[in-house]
């Protein structure tokens, strides 16, 4: 899959994991930063992501490092999935 | 043991989370009554609320209507009655962890699933970070967490307690019921002092609940209040419409209250549901601050043209059996 349509599709998934029913795709900027600034997310959020990751991509992020990186921005999840699934492939 | 009740919040199957207790809106023959909710973004953070499920929203609004109709003044503690809690939202998290085998499941519905979290969301948002319980007794949950206000204060742990009771719809537990009466929900929020806030202060000079009692638990909860009958300005009733139940109320109108006391019931207009006896203790509130109950309220006009002291007597399926004595602040 291409980054632009998995990073749009990333969006649509989030705002339904984390019931932000008065944003759009269009709101949310994939290089903006998730949580504190940007989004403002917090950690019950961190958790739905990561449930997100295993559900929607079947992808497990354990290592703490790893996984703050992966959930930096929706880009960074975006990169994420296609360096692990490219891995996997 | 009492307590000074220095502001409500409610929301009900009526307009009161506008503090309109005129209870003019028309129930006559539904089924439900739902509550009428507030805008919540004018009361909620829109951060706390897009996680929140409607028994939260209820919860926490009106938590806030509370302490804003108290001028902000911030709460020691706050204590919850439920007797279903967040029964809505557990049925979520029971079938996600269906769905989903046990694995991966959302903590969003098991966080919103639990009973103690209302009490946990307001103390949240208005930063309560002392005591903070939950009572969940079935039709006594909020008269127990009434009590557990009383004996704090009495004790002089804590000078302002935040007190509600809180109960949503249930569709399921609905079902389940043999007996149908018009079902309903509401939040009310109080919060109690050791000193009276100002002229609408109410005194809440007694509380008991009871299990099964025998036939004369009125009259001696009265007289272990050094109140006779006839001192009563009001007496309010949990009828419910169902003849099995009224069948108790009636036969106290029968044999306890004497023609001149006037009688007052409530569930017409907020429905049946565990914790009723808050919405019941506002009405009381409000018609001694205000010096008449609303007329869709009245079952019987009495002699008193101002109610100064009422008893609110409710039970729940005939098992839980509650009686609470409020009266104007100040009344010796």
């Amino acid at each position: 899959m291409e980054k632009t349509t998995l990073v749009e599709q990333l969006k649509t998934q989030i705002i339904e994991a984390l019931l932000l029913e008065d944003l759009t795709p269009a709101d949310i900027d994939p290089a903006a930063p998730l949580f504190v600034e940007g989004l403002g997310l917090d950690s019950i959020d961190a958790l739905e992501l990561i449930l997100l990751l295993e559900k929607q991509y079947g992808l497990r992020v354990e290592d703490p490092k790893e996984r703050r990186d992966a959930l930096q921005s929706v880009n960074a999840m975006a990169d994420y999935i296609l360096s692990h699934t490219k891995n996997e492939g | 043991m009492h307590a000074y009740l220095n502001a409500a919040g409610l929301i009900s199957p009526q307009r009161t989370f506008e503090n309109d207790f005129s209870c003019t809106l028309n129930t006559q023959g539904a089924a439900i009554l739902p509550a009428i909710e507030p805008d919540y973004k004018g009361l909620i953070n829109p951060v706390q609320l897009r996680r929140m499920s409607r028994i939260l929203k209820l919860g926490t609004a009106a938590a806030q209507l509370c302490i804003n109709n108290a001028g902000g003044r911030q709460p020691d503690a706050i204590i919850v009655g439920t007797g279903l809690a967040c029964v809505n939202d557990l049925e979520v998290f029971l079938k996600s962890v269906i769905e989903t085998d046990e694995q991966g499941v959302s903590s969003i519905p098991f966080i919103n699933s639990l009973h103690n979290t209302v009490a946990a969301q307001v103390a949240r948002t208005l930063k309560i970070q002392s005591y903070n319980n939950t009572h969940c007794h079935r039709g006594a949950s909020f008269e127990n967490a009434l009590l557990d206000a009383l004996m704090l204060l009495h004790e002089k742990e804590h000078r302002q307690i935040l007190v509600g009771g809180i109960d949503e719809f249930s569709r399921h537990y609905y079902n389940l019921l043999t007996t149908k009466v018009t079902s309903g929900e509401g939040a009310g929020f109080f919060l109690l002092s050791d000193l009276p806030a100002g002229e609408n202060s109410v005194k809440i000079s007694a509380v008991r609940t009871f299990y099964a009692p025998g036939e004369d638990f009125i009259p001696r909860f009265l007289a272990e209040q050094h109140t006779p009958v006839h001192h009563l300005d009001a007496a309010l009733l949990g009828m419910n419409g169902a003849p099995g139940d009224d069948a108790l109320y009636r036969r106290l109108i029968d044999c306890l209250f004497p023609p001149g006391t006037p009688l007052i019931t409530y569930k017409h207009l907020c429905g049946e549901y565990p914790t009723s006896s808050a919405f019941a203790l506002a009405l009381a509130a409000r018609a001694i601050a205000a010096g008449a109950f609303p007329p869709p309220a009245i079952l019987r006009p009495g002699k008193p043209a101002t109610p100064h002291k009422v008893l609110i007597y409710n039970h729940y399926q005939n098992c839980n059996h509650t009686l609470i004595l409020v009266e104007k602040a100040g009344l010796m």
